[in-house]
This record gives C-alpha cells, structure tokens and sequence, in this order.
C-alpha cells in the first residue's frame, strides 16, 4: 500500500522541476511518516562523481541500516529523484522548531555533494531546483520557510552533524521569496529558438524517453557523441550526453535543448 | 481502682495489648525495613495507575525520569511479579514514597518533553511545558489511560498550570489510598502471625491474663494506674505538640514497652509450665478449671493466644482508641469531652482527595471577556511551535545521514526524469 508522500513527484513536477521516481518508491517506507511539518536538507557528502551517485545507497541503505535514508534525492543537475513515501531514517536526535521526530514530522533530502571545497558553491542549477523544490513542498503543506531546516541545525547535540554545506538562512530567505512571489519556472525550451543553418524548422528538445524523440534526430546526436547508434534515447545516450555536456561546461542533464544542439553542431 | 472489676480487667488487658502491640509493630518495621514491602507496593500502585501492568513503558519511563530517579538508588528494573502482591514482596532499592509533586512533575515533563532524557529532552529548545505542548505532545505518554487524564486534568484546569498540576496529585493521592490499603491489609497479616509467634514464645495467654487480674486486685489497679499514666502523659505530649500522633512516643519504642510488660510481673512466660492454672490464685479456687483437663492443656493455651494474636493484629491506636473510651466509660468525666474523636494516626479521615472539581471551576472567578482564556486546542495552523505531530519513537533517533556511500549509482542507472522542460 503507497505511503502518505505520494503527493512529493506530482508536486514537485508542478513546480516546474525535473522528478524522476526510483522503481517502488511508493511502497519505500519505514512505517509511514506522521504528520509533515517541514523539510530537513542534507547533503551526500558522497566524492564520486556523477549525477546522483548515492541513490543506491539512499535506497537500501546499507548492512547494518536498511533504507530508505531519506524520501528525496536532488541530483547536480537539478533533477529531484523520489526515493520513498514513507519514513525514512535522516534525521536522528535534534529539535527544530521544537519538533523533535525528525524522521516522522520532517521530508528529507539528500543532495548530491561532496560536502567539501573541491563541490563548493554548489552548480547553480542544483540550487535553485533545491530553493524551489523545498518551497513547493512547504507549500503544499501549508508550512511558512522556517519549517526548512539544515540537518546541522536541527542534529543535537549541536556540531554532530555538518550538511549541507551552505547557509541556511539565506537559503530560507531565498525559499521564501519563492513562496511569496512564486519564481517563474526555469524551463528548457521544447523547440529551438531560432532555425539552425541548414535545418528546415528548429528542432525539438531531445531527452531519455522525451515524446519530441525521434529516430532521426536521435540518430544524430548520437553519431556526433560516437556512440553505437541506434535512433533511441536511452540510459546509455543519457549518459553520454551528460559526458558531452561536462566536457563543454553545460549542466550535464542529459537532456539535448537548444544549447547543446548549439553546440552538437559545432561537432 | 473503685470501679466494677470488670470495666478494671478490661482497662488492664487494654494495657497489656497496647504494650504488645508496641513490641509486634516494632518488630514489623524490622521487617518492613529488611524487605521494603512498601516500596513494591507502592510500585505495583504506579504500575496500576499509569495502566502499565507489566512496568516496561509509561511506569519505566516515570521511575527513570530525572524528578523521580533520584528518589531511590540504582536503576529501575520492574519487579517481577505479574499481577501477585504478597506480604513479604521485596521491594529492592525502589522508593517507599514519592511526593505528589515529584509525580505530577514527572508526568507533565513527560508529555511535554517525551519519555527519554537525552540532549534533545533536555535542550534549552524543548518543547515547554505548558498547556498547549502538554495537549500537542500527549501521545508522548504513549498510554491512551494515561493520556485521557492529562486531558481532562488541562481541560478541567482552564488554562491555568497550576491546576493541571494539583489535578494529577489529587489523581496520584487517591491511587496513593489503594496503595495505603493494600500495606495496611499485609501488615495486619504479618502482625497476626508475629502476635501469634510471640504470644507462644512468652506464653501470652488472654484468658489466664484476665482470670489472674480478676482475682488479683493489686495487680489490677496497677494496671489502671499504669494506663491512667499513659493517657495523662499522652495528653501532656499533646498539650506541647498538638501535631503528634496519639501515643507518646515513649511509649512507641521497643524497649519502652518490653520494659514496661515485664515490671507488671504479670502471668505470663513459660516458668510456671504448660496450662491454664499458672498462679497461686487459680491454684487455690482451682477447681473451676481443673476439672477439666482438656480445657487447661488442650483448648485453653491456643485459644488464649489467638486472642492475643488477634489483638495485636487490630494494633495500638485501636487498642489506644479503646482505652480512651473506656476510661470515659470508667471516669465521671463527661462523656464527649473526652472521647471527642481523639482519632489516631491511622485512623485520621482522609484528606479530601477527590475533591470536586467542579468547586474549583467555580471557584475561579469568570474570566473577563476580554481576558479570553488561552486556547487550549491546537490551533489549526500547524506553525505552532513546540507543537509536535506525534512523540518521538525509537527509530527517529536513527540517522543514515552519514553513511558512507561505496555502492555508487553510475548515471546510466538513474530512472528516467520528467518535468523540466516547458
């Protein structure tokens, strides 16, 4: 039976930011969580490199603590992975708000970040979906910016805990304002701009599993990538892409809109 | 002295069952003091009272909290026990009494706080303990009995702490009573048997006591000026402490009391043998009872010492009760004067422990209007601080946090996204 956060991809997507559910993520739960009043932010503190290297982890957790660690996971490229609608085990002993069932009464979200100097500031990208995907949940549940805590803030005693690895109070300053005036959501466009040279009309934006995809276009991108070519925008053209995109200082999403066709054609 | 013999044989076996009386209750809190039966009663009470029969959650987590941990040494194991009280349990280390506040305390500090003392029960951020966190915070006691009185002691306490707290001592005293009941009943039995064991070990015989004191007038108005000594000297006790109980206390002590038994030289010890007829008095009209030999070494010593047994086991303060009456009965002191309820220790009427909370309530002058009493129930803005969803369970103590992530999810294993783009 799916657990109360089923609301969390739903939401989340409304906001205008990239969700993608982890398999089973609706049955993922220790219990169900009680009554949510806020959102508790964490970051991996995982040094590999990747999108979301941790999700695994985040999943089943490990030998002696079984998952789920926490019910969202924000990868570097903004993208809000949903780990579980039920409880998870994030919070451990802290007060915030005078809350103090951390793993009951508060959402979890672990960001990918290596917590130190060598992935600080965080990618831009990453950040804004992390202000407004916490501003969409407080949101939803009716709860001003307060409600969002860094886990070092709420962890007792005080200093166990050192994530996330930015400041808290501009951070609610900047949910807030979100919540307030609302933030037109930073989409990628679905076609391009303007007709490339040598194309007839501007192309659609192309991604893992995108309805815009087609066999001809995909087939392109990933001659250009020099990979096996196959006219289908899977797993493994994603990750070829987000290669691609690192190489040439783009958010490596994955995802083929009008910048990375910019520059695919200039292969 | 000049009164009927028979009201002066009353007032001397009076005296002499005081006296005993005095020796069997000291050796009583001899035992009372080796096993500390009053403390497992009094822990089986708080088990029945926070409705927590088998003493692992609610009663453990009250005798582990800070307002009552330091009430006794050790830490609190529940005795085993099941449900059975006997009168010689042991009660080990636990509390003989724990004062109404310390418990009222501890049940607030419960329900606002939660059950566990740790850096989060005790941080300066914590929830306070007022009425709205108490009523938020409830299921922190984890026992819906429990949590229904805390309930009806907020509601009934209109806003006001204090009250909430006077209603759970009056709540804890009137469990207290139960608690008091049960020890009475048990001492009541270990008395009987310790009556009984000494009643045969001195050879306390009621019966020869009182044949002896019939037939010996000097040694029955030395009992009454004995027992007329007492009560002048109780009153003199009570004319400079008029708090003292009813007996002066130098008539409690042991010594006291076995001094006082053996200067009366009484019939009484295994000198003159087994039987009946123990002195020259009975020996020379003793044909009333020689007779018959089955009375005097069959009959006659054991039931002579159930008597004895038995009342001992009423103890003192009634044996004390009695001769008061009975000296009024005696005196030409009227009646009333004397036997105004000079009611003993034991037998003080109980405080009013159930009050009515209604009085209270109306006591309370209404509020003006414009003083609205704060309001109790949550309010449906969740942003109330303090104001927890549900009390802390084990498990929110974990924190996978800090996992160390070696199962690393390369990107060609990351579902597929949505959203994103327009």
């Amino acid at each position: 039976m799916p657990y109360s956060l089923i609301w969390l991809p739903s939401v989340l997507e409304r906001a205008g930011l990239k969700v993608a559910v982890t398999p089973g993520w609706e049955d993922r739960g220790h219990g169900d969580v009680g009554r949510i009043f806020g959102v508790i932010c964490h970051h991996t503190a995982t040094q590999a490199r990747g999108n979301y290297p941790s999700m695994n982890t985040i999943i089943h957790g490990r030998a002696d603590l079984p998952g789920p660690l926490s019910q969202l996971g924000l990868g570097r490229d903004g993208t809000f992975y949903v780990i579980a609608a039920g409880r998870s085990y994030h919070a451990g002993k802290g007060i915030w708000q005078g809350l103090v069932n951390g793993n009951s009464n508060f959402i979890g979200i672990e960001a990918e970040n290596t917590g130190g100097s060598n992935d600080f500031p965080w990618p831009e990208v990453q950040m804004l979906a992390y202000q407004r995907g916490v501003a969409a949940i407080l949101k939803h549940i009716g709860q001003p910016a307060i409600f969002c805590a860094g886990h070092r803030e709420y962890a007792l005693p005080k200093g166990r805990k050192p994530d996330p690895s930015f400041d808290m109070i501009e951070f609610r300053q900047k949910v807030q304002a979100i919540m307030d005036n609302g933030a037109p959501a930073v989409l990628i466009p679905a076609v391009e701009t303007a007709t490339a040279p040598g194309q007839t009309k501007p192309r659609p934006t192309l991604r893992r599993g995108g309805t815009m995809n087609t066999a001809e276009a995909v087939s392109f991108v990933q001659k250009q990538l020099k990979i096996d070519v196959d006219g289908d925008f899977g797993a493994k053209t994603e990750e070829a892409m987000r290669t691609f995109q690192i190489s040439i200082g783009l958010v490596p999403d994955g995802i083929v809109g009008p910048k990375t066709w910019a520059a695919l054609d200039k292969i | 002295m000049f009164g009927s013999v028979i009201l002066d044989v009353a007032i001397g076996i009076i005296f002499i069952f005081i006296l005993i009386s005095i020796i069997c209750s000291a050796i009583r809190e001899g035992i009372e003091g080796l096993l500390k039966t009053r403390a497992a009663y009094l822990e089986h009470g708080i088990r029945e009272l926070l409705h927590d029969k088998e003493g692992v959650k609610l009663a453990s987590a009250f005798y582990t909290n800070p307002n009552i941990y330091g009430l006794f040494a050790s830490d609190y194991k529940p005795l085993v026990q099941g449900n059975k009280l006997t009168m010689l349990k042991m009660g080990r280390s636990l509390p003989s009494y724990i004062p109404s506040r310390n418990f009222a305390l501890a049940i607030m500090d419960i329900a606002a706080r939660g059950p566990v003392t740790d850096e989060v029960s005790s941080d300066p951020a914590s929830p306070i303990i007022s009425l709205e966190n108490m009523r938020a915070n409830v299921a922190n006691l984890g026992n819906p009995h429990v949590q229904r009185i805390l309930l009806t002691a907020i509601d009934t306490a209109q806003g006001d702490l204090n009250l909430v707290q006077q209603n759970l001592e009056k709540w804890y005293e009137s469990g207290m009573d139960r608690v008091s009941g049960w020890y009475k009943r048990s001492t009541q039995g270990i008395i009987f048997f310790i009556g009984l064991f000494a009643a045969i070990l001195l050879n306390i015989n009621t019966i020869t006591i009182a044949s002896y004191l019939s037939q010996n007038q000097t040694a029955r108005e030395l009992l009454v000026f004995n027992a007329e000594k007492m009560i002048e000297e109780e009153k003199e006790a009570k004319k400079l402490d008029p708090a003292a109980g009813n007996l002066d206390p130098s008539y409690k002590s042991y010594e006291v009391a076995r001094n006082k038994l053996d200067n009366l030289s009484l019939p009484i010890g295994w000198k003159a043998g087994y039987g009946m007829a123990t002195t020259a008095e009975d020996n020379l009209k003793g044909e009333r009872y020689n007779a018959t030999w089955y009375w005097n070494y069959v009959f006659g010593p054991p039931l002579g010492w159930l008597i004895t047994a038995v009342a001992v086991m009423l103890g003192a303060p009634f044996w004390f009760d009695l001769l008061n009456k009975v000296m009024v009965i005696r005196s030409t002191v009227k009646p009333h004067e004397k036997s105004k309820e000079e009611a003993s220790e034991d037998r003080q009427p109980p405080v009013a422990l159930q009050a009515p909370l209604t009085t209270q309530v109306t006591l309370r002058p209404p509020a003006p209007p414009n003083e609205v009493q704060p309001p109790i129930a949550i309010s449906s803005s969740p942003a109330v601080p303090g104001a927890a969803a549900e009390p802390r369970d084990e498990s929110t103590d974990i924190d996978g946090c800090d996992v160390e992530i070696k199962d690393t999810t390369p990107d060609d294993e990351l579902p597929e996204a949505k959203g994103g783009v327009a």
